[in-house]
This record gives structure tokens, sequence and C-alpha cells, in this order.
């Protein structure tokens, strides 16, 4: 027993130090903003630039949403091919793996030719253009959320799950709802931290959709020709998709834990 | 395994359903109308011939760009003080595009008249052609039109030069003990991982002239890049090159402390970084120094039409010349400016030495096409793009 | 409760008759009802947009039908471009794979505390898009020539990593980067299947007399097959679809697809974008030469388990 923690310890230790020495790495070199000795200047510099806040917002909005569209329409699809429809699951999964080898720039322009003419001219409005965005993004993510929601299925036993509630009484909402969705918690995390991390850091789709209303457009902007603020917007924008996915955790976690406790005793 | 499929599309229906209502009630919310444009400031006198271009700008209320960095030939001023002179909001697409982009986004939004089409686009030199061809760019012929060089622009306004550069050495001399001063000095066994280029030759029109460049200085010509590529070889083979694509970052970190690039990029880093590391901008003395130009062009499906003329006429004023000037791009009505003596003398202070310009060599399109072939083809094949 | 008799019997009447071929057929649509909102949406932002791209690959730049673009596939640069790109995918989703494996299980099975492992979980999603510039200049700053730890060696041990043969700028070294991505997608997507496992199972099996790898080879493996292999085929499209890192850790002087694909639809240069599109086409069928072989490898893995 005694060497198999060993062993564990051994691959968390090793992947520490793999993750976080080309942080410190940056971090060193982002401190060299003054010459010849450490400052934060290059921080301050950053912070003090007045389209960081505002665009932050904007993507952490769309993040959000961009999870809760994608969830909403994979959890309940993957349940029904894992349920139902085991033959459609090639399909599913291959359209899944598409996004990888379509590049983003031919996917925005794709989706600009698409949609910014005739009967679907959603880019002619602001909260068309924001959905065509929130939608180029769980496309991006597709390939995540699919990977991670069948996992966390695959590690239920759905099917049993399931009759064992139906047999109870319980209907196909209340199924998903309240048996399914919360054992999915830590797959759906998961997926929502992938999600996010996409929707803050990308830059090609945001930069031809919305422009500088997007955080990755602005942090590109702002850091492009600079040397240590780029870097300190790296380590600053690292850390803030870090809080915020605890803040994902955080609330995951508690809504996961009330609704199994609201699953159990009815 | 009995179940309910009507029940279970009905709640999976519902659930879409319920989604896409809060998506789109979340997305009035973001997309409440901005603030209104600030209000106009009357024209500076009465008689201003661009009155009516600017009233008609001002009613459509806003300039899309695309492609424009700001630390680029300073166009965060150009930018900031466009807007602050006839308030019109300027929305920026993708900074970072290259020119095939800013033409597949005029292409995508043809018949769009979102925020997503570029009105105005500042490309290559090589690209103008395209323009005309594929019929996406707007004619216009800007007030200064006839003191713009007749070679860098379309007898009929499709498109019309802004600037040029020159290339040459970006060395940051905290991390080099002799400064190169020629092409063949690159090969030295002293600059053993050192030089880099900006691009990477198969994509950017900086890396292609680079290769261009050290071309002339090894017996090659306009029309004969072979022994630009030689140089590249010889420059991998004996351990110099770094494939890095240099960026500040990696500039003041040492990694690519000689970087061949645009004179107007390196002197804006020189002040940038302020010291911190020291920069020298060498224009190598072994070969004519190898000019680039851009040219800007109206999209042709400009949803704003008039803010894009009216753009134009902003940078191609002396003002609007003189803010590119200040960024050390070379605005293509600089003989004009000289001739006038229009240039204030703090910003002519700056500027490097005038001397090597005079001798500076402007491929023509036929030149650009025929090298620009050359190096993309080959690159692979003579410098090697095995990375093993 | 009546509703769910009315279910019951439906099935049991769809399953003593099956000859009744339209209740088959209403059951085969029934099947793909529950699909449709999600092909609906596939097919709206996904299929339709990159439709330009299928049919781009099969015309000239006049927009006349031509197969030249699939015939430039097959010339050597190009081919050792799919190459390379193939190898970095494979060695990278392997790598990651089985490193990312081990610390997910560490993470889940190991008694760690739970900030410890939430901080790690969370940091993988962070880290798990950490991509392109910001990435390779990371590294560049940790083990470039001047990198932190390049120096560290140099003045502790009087040892040039790179006299000794070690390149950052090399396959190796793009794959030590890449891995920085891949390996904390490994955790992320791996880790609801690991939860799936029961410490019980391991217990079980030792109380039965059974060794650590008897474990593993009967009951843990055969298990985590199927995750497993569909997590190593997310990180192969992973590391097959990327672009900036290589582009700027060692642009010019690497050869793949998706830099050859950015070379002719976004560069700065003279382009064919339709050449761009073939290229992407055949991107999508080694796509699914992969999908195929997973699947091969995932029926085998099943098999396994059932006997």
């Amino acid at each position: 027993m005694k060497r198999w923690r060993l062993w564990n310890w051994f691959w968390i230790v090793l992947s520490l130090v793999y993750f976080f020495l080309p942080l410190i790495a940056t971090v060193h070199f982002s401190l060299r903003a003054k010459r010849g000795e450490l400052s934060l200047l290059a921080y301050q510099q950053m912070i003090e630039d007045p389209r960081i806040f505002p665009a932050l917002l904007f993507s952490t909005q769309v993040g959000i949403l961009t999870i809760l569209l994608g969830l909403g329409l994979i959890v309940p699809t993957v349940y029904w091919v894992r349920l139902k429809a085991p033959h459609l699951r090639p399909i599913l999964e291959f359209l899944s793996l598409l996004p990888f080898v379509i590049p983003a720039v031919v996917l925005v322009f794709g989706l600009i030719r698409v949609y910014s003419r005739g009967a679907l001219a959603l880019t002619n409005t602001m909260a068309g253009t924001n959905f065509l965005l929130i939608a180029a993004y769980v496309i991006i993510g597709l390939p995540y959320l699919y990977r991670a929601v069948d996992a966390g299925m695959s590690a239920i036993n759905v099917v049993t799950l399931t009759e064992a509630a139906q047999s109870l009484g319980a209907g196909w909402g209340t199924v998903l709802w309240r048996v399914i969705i919360p054992n999915l918690r830590s797959a759906m995390l998961g997926a929502a931290f992938l999600i996010l991390a996409i929707v803050l850091g990308e830059f090609t789709v945001a930069s031809f959709l919305v422009g500088l209303r997007a955080f990755g457009p602005v942090i590109w902007q702002v850091g492009q020709n600079r040397a240590y603020e780029a870097s300190a917007l790296v380590i600053f924008s690292f850390v803030i998709t870090w809080i915020l996915m605890g803040m994902i955790h955080f609330v995951g976690r508690r809504g996961a834990v009330e609704g199994g406790v609201a699953a159990g005793p009815r | 395994m009995q179940h309910r499929p009507s029940s279970s599309r009905r709640s999976s229906f519902w659930l879409s359903l319920v989604i896409l209502g809060l998506i789109v009630a979340m997305l009035t919310a973001c997309a409440a109308p901005g603030a209104p444009a600030p209000a106009a400031t009357p024209p500076p006198s009465g008689a201003d011939p661009l009155a009516e271009l600017v009233a008609a700008a001002k009613a459509e209320g806003m300039l899309t760009t695309i492609a424009l960095p700001h630390d680029w030939c300073n166009y965060g001023e150009t930018i900031a003080t466009f807007k602050a002179k006839y308030g019109l909001e300027v929305n920026e697409l993708n900074p970072d595009a290259g020119s095939a982009e800013e033409i597949e986004a005029v292409k995508a939004n043809k018949g769009s008249k979102g925020p997503q089409a570029p009105d105005v686009l500042d490309v290559g030199f090589g690209f103008g052609p395209q323009l005309v061809e594929e019929q996406i760019a707007m004619p216009y012929k800007v007030r200064t039109w006839d003191t713009i060089p007749d070679n860098v622009k379309h007898p009929d306004g499709f498109w019309y030069g802004d600037y040029y550069g020159v290339l040459g050495f970006q060395v940051a001399t905290d991390f080099v003990e002799n400064v190169p001063r020629k092409w063949s000095d690159l090969l030295k066994p002293e600059y053993k991982g050192k030089v880099a280029l900006a691009g990477d030759p198969r994509l950017s029109n900086q890396a292609i002239q680079s290769v261009n460049a050290a071309a002339l200085a090894m017996g090659g010509s306009l029309m004969d890049p072979t022994p630009g590529l030689e140089f590249f070889k010889k420059l991998n083979e004996v351990g110099n090159f770094v494939p890095v694509i240099a960026k500040a970052a990696t500039i003041a970190s040492g990694e690519t402390p000689i970087v061949i690039r645009w004179d107007y990029l390196a002197l804006t880093d020189r002040d940038t970084f302020a010291g911190n590391p020291n920069i020298e901008f060498v224009v190598p003395e072994d070969a004519p120094p190898l000019a680039g130009v851009y040219v800007q062009a109206i999209s042709a499906y400009a949803p704003h039409p008039n803010a894009a003329k009216l753009w134009m006429e902003f940078l191609y004023s002396d003002e609007g010349q003189l803010i590119w000037l200040k960024g050390y791009c070379h605005p293509i009505r600089y003989n004009d400016l000289v001739a006038r003596n229009a240039i204030p003398a703090d910003i002519a202070a700056k500027l490097p030495p005038a001397e090597p310009y005079a001798k500076a060599v402007f491929p023509t399109l036929d030149e650009l096409n025929t090298a620009r072939e050359i190096v993309t083809k080959n690159w692979d094949a003579v410098v090697g793009a095995d990375v093993k | 409760m009546s509703s769910k008799h009315v279910a019951a019997g439906a099935t049991v009447s769809g399953s003593l008759y099956p000859r009744l071929s339209f209740l088959t057929i209403s059951r085969t649509l029934v099947t793909w009802a529950g699909v449709v909102p999600f092909l609906v949406f596939a097919f709206l932002f996904l299929l339709l947009p990159s439709l330009y791209l299928f049919i781009g690959s099969l015309q000239d730049a006049k927009g006349q039908f031509t197969l030249a673009n699939f015939r430039a596939l097959f010339t050597p640069s190009i081919l050792s471009a799919y190459v390379i790109t193939i190898r970095i995918s494979l060695a990278t989703a392997l790598m990651g794979g089985v490193i990312g494996f081990f610390l997910a299980y560490a993470l889940v099975m190991g008694n760690v505390p739970p900030w410890v492992r939430s901080a790690l979980m969370t940091f993988c999603g962070v880290a798990s898009n950490f991509a392109g510039v910001p990435l390779a200049q990371a590294f560049i700053f940790t083990l470039g020539r001047v990198g932190l730890i390049t120096v560290l060696f140099r003045e502790l041990f009087g040892l040039d990593l790179y006299d000794i043969g070690f390149n950052l700028y090399s396959f190796w070294g793009l794959s030590v980067t890449y891995l920085y991505f891949q390996l904390p997608l490994m955790v992320l997507v791996i880790t609801p299947a690991i939860e799936g496992m029961r410490r019980e199972w391991r217990e079980a099996a030792e109380n039965l007399g059974a060794s650590s790898t008897q474990y593993w080879r009967y009951v843990g493996l055969p298990i985590l097959m199927p995750s497993l292999l569909g997590s190593m085929i997310l990180l192969f499209g992973n590391a097959f679809g990327a672009y900036a890192t290589a582009l700027s850790l060692t642009g010019g002087l690497i050869n793949l697809v998706t830099i050859l694909i950015g070379s002719q639809i976004r560069g700065d240069v003279l382009r064919n974008p339709n050449l761009g599109y073939a290229l992407a086409v055949g991107m999508v069928i080694v796509m699914a030469v992969m999908m195929t072989i997973y699947y091969v490898l995932r029926r085998r893995s099943e098999h396994w388990l059932r006997a």
C-alpha cells in the first residue's frame, strides 16, 4: 500500500513541476519590465487599460451562455443515444470530432456567409451576432463537451438508473433532471471548465465576429508588440480563468448536492 | 426497457426551448444600446470642402476597420485622432488578420450590412490587382490623389499605396557583442542561435521579403530570390537560425536577439522597450535596402461607404500622413511633404538617417509575384522544413 | 401510473409483432427523435457553414469543377506534412493519455486532500486551453537557449542542455510543449470514468487473492478501455488540429498540414484557398480513418469485457 501511495504522489508532483515551471518562467519574465530590477510595472500598465474589464465581462457572459446551451444540447442527446439509439453513436462521435479539423477561420467565414443575408441575417443585430458567437463556441467546444459528458455517462449505469427511477413512477424530465444530471456532476463541471477556457481565450472567431468587444482580441491588442505586458496578460488571464472556474466548481457542487438531496427522499 | 418516447421528446424539446428563451433574454440584456455618439464638434472653418462628406459619414455613425494593430505604423493614434475629430465610432475587427484574411472577410460579407463587414482594407502591395480582378474594391480618389506616386496606385482609384518601410536587422544589443552590419555577417559563428525571422516564409510577406532582401546581397536579383534561399539554408546549417517566429517578448528575453524586420516595427520596439533591452536598427550595407509598400482600399460592399471615404481623406491628409511618420512608416506622400517643408522638426529629428532610404529599391508587382512564387514553393525543399 | 402501463404495453406489442412494419418504422423514427435538436444544431452551425469548404475543394480559382486540388495532395511535401502531423498527434496523444491517466487516477484514488484535487482539476481546465503564442513563449522562457531551466543548469552544473543534444525547436521539443494542453485534457475527460470504478472491486479482487497486475488485466483496464480509447482519439484530434503553437515555436521549419492550410487561406501571401480547402478535407478523411480504427479497437475491448 505504501508503494502504491508513493506511485500516486510521484505523478502528482511530477505534473505539478511540469505545469508550474513554464508559468514561473513567464511570471519571472513579466517582472523584468524595469531594467535591472524586478517590478510589477507590467501588471500596473495592464490593469490601467480601460478595455480589459468590459471585455472580460462580455466574454464571461458569453462563456456562461455557451456552457448552458452546450450542456442543454449535449446531455439529453448523449443520454438518449445511450438509452435508445446506440446505433447512432458513430454519427454523433464523428460530428463531435469534426470541429477539430475545420479551421476556425473557415468556420467563422462560413457562419458569416450563411447568416449575414437573406431571411437568416443574424449578423445585422447585436443580439443575433452574440448568438452566432455562442453557437460557434458550442461547435468549437463540441469535441470536449461530447467526450466529457459521454465519459460521465459511461461511469454511471444509465439504463439501470433510468429503469429504477421509472419503476418508481418518475417521468422523463424527472429522470434526467433529478437522477442523471446529479450523477453527472464531475463530467459536466469538466465540460464547463473546458468551454469557459475556450471562450475566454479564443481569438479568431471573436475577432471576426465581434472584434474588440471580446476578451481574446483585447488581450491580443493590448499585448501585441509589448514584451513584458504580454506575459503579464498571459498570467492575468490564466489566473482569472482559474478563479472563474473555481467559482463554477463551487456553484456546480452546491447545485449538485442540493439536487441530489431533493431527489433522495421523494 | 420501457420508455415513453413522445414524452421524452417533449421534455427535451421544452428544455431546448427554455434554454433558448433564456439565451435570447440574456442576449437582449447584453445588447442594450450603447452610449449615444458624442455631440458633433463643429468644423473649424466655414468653408470645409469635406463638409458634405463629414455629414454623410456622421449619418452612418461608424467605421469598421480590420487588421490594424495599434502599434503598427502608429495606427492607435490614427484611430484615436479620427474618432475625436469626426465623432465616429470605430469598430475594429481582427487586428492580427493577414491580407488574405482581409480579402476573405470582404468576400464573406458580401451583401451584409452588419458590423462584421469591413469598410476599409490595408493590404500588401501584391494584393492590389486581386482587389480589382475580384471586384471587391470601390474606387475613390482622395483630394491629395495627384501627390501619390503613379507607380503605387491604380489609375482608377481602386487601390493606392499608403506607406512603406525598408528591411533591416533589429538587434537587441544587450545580447549581442558586435552588431552585425552586413547580411554576410549573420553567418559568423558568434551569432549561433541568435538570428530569427518575424514570420513564416510560407505565410508572411515580411518573411518572404527578408529572403528577397538577402538575395540582393548574395548575388540574386528582385526576380531571382534563390541565392536568398541558399543563404537561409546556410544560416540554418551553421546553427545561427532560430525557427521561432520573433515577437517582442522573444527579442526582449534574448532568445531571438537579431530579427530581420521592417524598420517601423523595429523602431517602434526601440521606443516601447525604452532601453530594456537596448535596440539598434541596422540597414545592412552589402545590398540596397528593400522597400515594402502597403496599399489602402475601400471594400466594394462597405456598409459605411462615406465613413470609409472620410477615413481615406484623413489618412492622406498631411495630418494623417504625419501620424504614420511618427510611427516610423514612410507615408506615400513623403516626398511631397518634404518638398513643401511640411514635416515638423520634432518628427524629423526622430527619424533614422535619410541616406540609406534614398537608395531603397521598390519591387514592381511583377517582381513581387515572381519572387514570392519561388520563395513559397522552394522554402521547404531548400531550407528544409523537417524538424526532427 | 396509468401512463407507465401504456408505455409498457406499447413496447410489448412492438416486440411481439416485429413484422408489423409501420411499427418498426415508427420506432426507428422515434429513436431518431431524441437526437433531432442536436442534429439540427450541428447542421445549422457546423455543416452548413463548412459546406463551402467541401465545395471549394472541388473548384478552381474561377469556380470550375476540378480534381486538381486533391491531386495536389499527393505531392511529396504535402504527403510528408500529413505524416509529420499524424506522427506528432499520435505521439502526444499516447504520452498525454498515459501520463494523464496516471495523474487522474492518483487524484481520484490517491487520498489526495479535496482542495488539492479541486485546485488541480480546475487548473487542468485552464491549462487544457493554454496554447498558441502564450504557450510557445512560456516554453521559450523555460527551455529556450536563454530559458530559466537552461540557464539554471548552466550556472549550477556548468551543463549546456543544447550541447548535449536537447533542442526545444525540434519534434520532441514541440511534443513536450503540446503535452501542456494534452495532459490536462486527458485528466478532465478520464476522471469521470475513474470515479465510476468502485474501491470495493479492487478490495474484492485482493480478497480473492488477485495481484495488482491481475486486477488491472482482468478488471480495471477492460472496464476503462472504451473511455481510454475515446479520450485518446479526442487527444489525437486536439493535436491534429493545432496550429498556432507549432507556428510560433518552430515556424518556418516544421511542415504541418494546419500550417500549410494557413498559408493557403490566411497568410499575407498570394494563395490558393481551394487547395487549402482540399487539405482540410484530407484532414477530415484522416480523422474518419482514425475513428474507424478507434471503433475496431473499442469493439475488441468490449468483447474482452464480456469474455
